[in-house]
């Protein structure tokens, strides 16, 4: 997707600094909508009525930690991509994340901001072809159903 | 064990503690390091925006939008900065206070401050898993080798967080006696079983695997608090945590400095 496109990124940070830094250099160099959460708790719960494309979320956090935010949000938007972005560099949380969460990308701190950037475009393009895709399953799933309702009339019609 | 084993022993502990405080201070200048790393990329970045309107000498309407994004840009950047280049002055301030270089020898300090400074080292190991509760009093200054203080400290805060399995609070006190000073560190952890509470300040006892230097924490606490002539002891139950209680006098006597220094 280009970047000019509106889409949303949310950004989930205890460490104010860090999720503002993020949001400053997206906010300079992209279009996208980019909300910033201190609290995951908070953003699980502006996720039951904000859209996002893009979950980028730190491991560490007071309340919940970033394996557990990320598949709970799962549960909210199954559909968008979920980044785990953290200063700790173990192998257990990382496979936790990708089994537990249906994790997309592992980023280490300190982060590169290209490949952030890269990282993040590619996870909205992967959430808009998925919901693409969810459109045209529905799509065929009421054709499918209107075609069932037609067979079935037709039966009662003539047979 | 021999006492060349011991202080060998001892010695290895305190390198462990050593590699656990370099690897805590090196994940907490991450955090900040990593907000000003993503600024200076930001900065340039907007630097050469700048530049290029200012090319041809004119800014139009387009340009002006732009050039007011930028400057919003800069001044979270600037926020940011200010956030990131204190928590780095506290993080040198609170190393320095904690390894006392410049007070190696007997001093009068108030050691709220040195149990600050382990909490501020070990911050990585408690972010998001402890609560840490403070219930500090009123202590006066008391005649210490501040830098063998915060050892204990360190030592304490270390054992109570690995007593606690997932989430949990540790709780410090400290109470003003008649010529002494209180200091108890309790953990929401699992507890100790009473067979194992007489010998839990034994050098190289540990119910947290085999290496010598995991179990020798406590047994260097104690070692420490014994020359200042001071009392340590512990009291718990299983699965109603742990509390270590360290008494110490506001003034020092004349021979703890007998001790292996």
């Amino acid at each position: 997707m280009p970047d000019n496109r509106t889409a949303t990124v949310m950004l989930v940070d205890d460490e104010v600094m860090v999720a503002t830094a993020l949001r400053s250099f997206l906010e300079l160099e992209t279009a996208w909508c980019v909300l910033t959460f201190s609290d995951p708790l908070q953003a699980l719960e502006a996720l039951r009525s904000e859209h996002a494309d893009v979950i980028v979320s730190d491991f560490m956090m007071p309340g919940i930690d970033g394996v557990t935010f990320l598949r709970q949000s799962r549960e909210i938007q199954p559909l968008a991509t979920r980044i785990l972005l953290t200063g700790y560099g173990d192998k257990t949380n990382a496979i936790r994340a990708i089994n537990e969460a249906g994790l997309y990308y592992y980023l280490q701190k300190p982060w590169d901001n290209e490949q952030l950037r890269m990282v993040i475009r590619n996870g909205i393009e992967r959430a808009t072809l998925f919901r693409e895709l969810d459109e045209r399953v529905g799509e065929l799933d009421g054709a499918h159903s209107e075609l069932q309702q037609l067979r079935r009339k037709l039966i009662r019609t003539f047979l | 064990m021999t006492d060349d084993r011991l202080t060998e022993a001892v010695n290895a502990a305190r390198l462990a503690t050593l590699g656990t405080l370099v690897a805590g201070v090196a994940h907490e200048l991450n955090t900040p390091l990593g907000a000003i790393n993503s600024n200076h990329d930001v900065l340039r970045r907007a630097l050469s925006r700048l530049q290029n309107i200012l090319a041809d000498d004119v800014v139009d309407e387009t340009e002006l939008a732009e050039v007011r994004r930028i400057v919003r840009a800069l001044d979270d950047i600037m926020v940011v900065n200010d956030l990131a280049v204190e928590r780095l002055n506290q993080l040198v301030f609170s190393l320095r206070s904690f390894g006392r270089p410049d007070r190696a020898e007997r001093d009068f300090v108030d050691i709220h401050e040195g149990i600050e400074s382990a909490l501020a080292i070990l911050g990585h190991e408690l972010k998001g898993r402890i609560e840490i509760v403070r219930a500090y009093d009123e202590l006066p200054r008391i005649e210490c080798f501040p830098h063998e203080l915060n050892q204990v400290f360190m030592n304490l805060l270390v054992n109570a967080s690995q007593a606690i399995p997932g989430r949990g609070t540790i709780t410090i006190r400290t109470r003003r006696g008649d010529d002494e000073v209180l200091v108890e560190v309790e953990d929401s952890g699992s507890g100790v079983a009473p067979e194992h509470l007489d010998r839990i300040f034994e050098p190289g006892f540990t119910t947290r695997g085999s290496r010598i230097s995991m179990g020798l924490g406590l047994a260097i606490a104690r070692q420490i608090v014994d020359r200042h002539t001071g009392r340590i002891n512990v009291r718990s139950a299983p699965g109603a945590g742990t509390t270590f209680a360290v008494w110490l006098p506001v003034r020092l006597g004349t021979h703890h400095t007998n001790g292996n220094r």
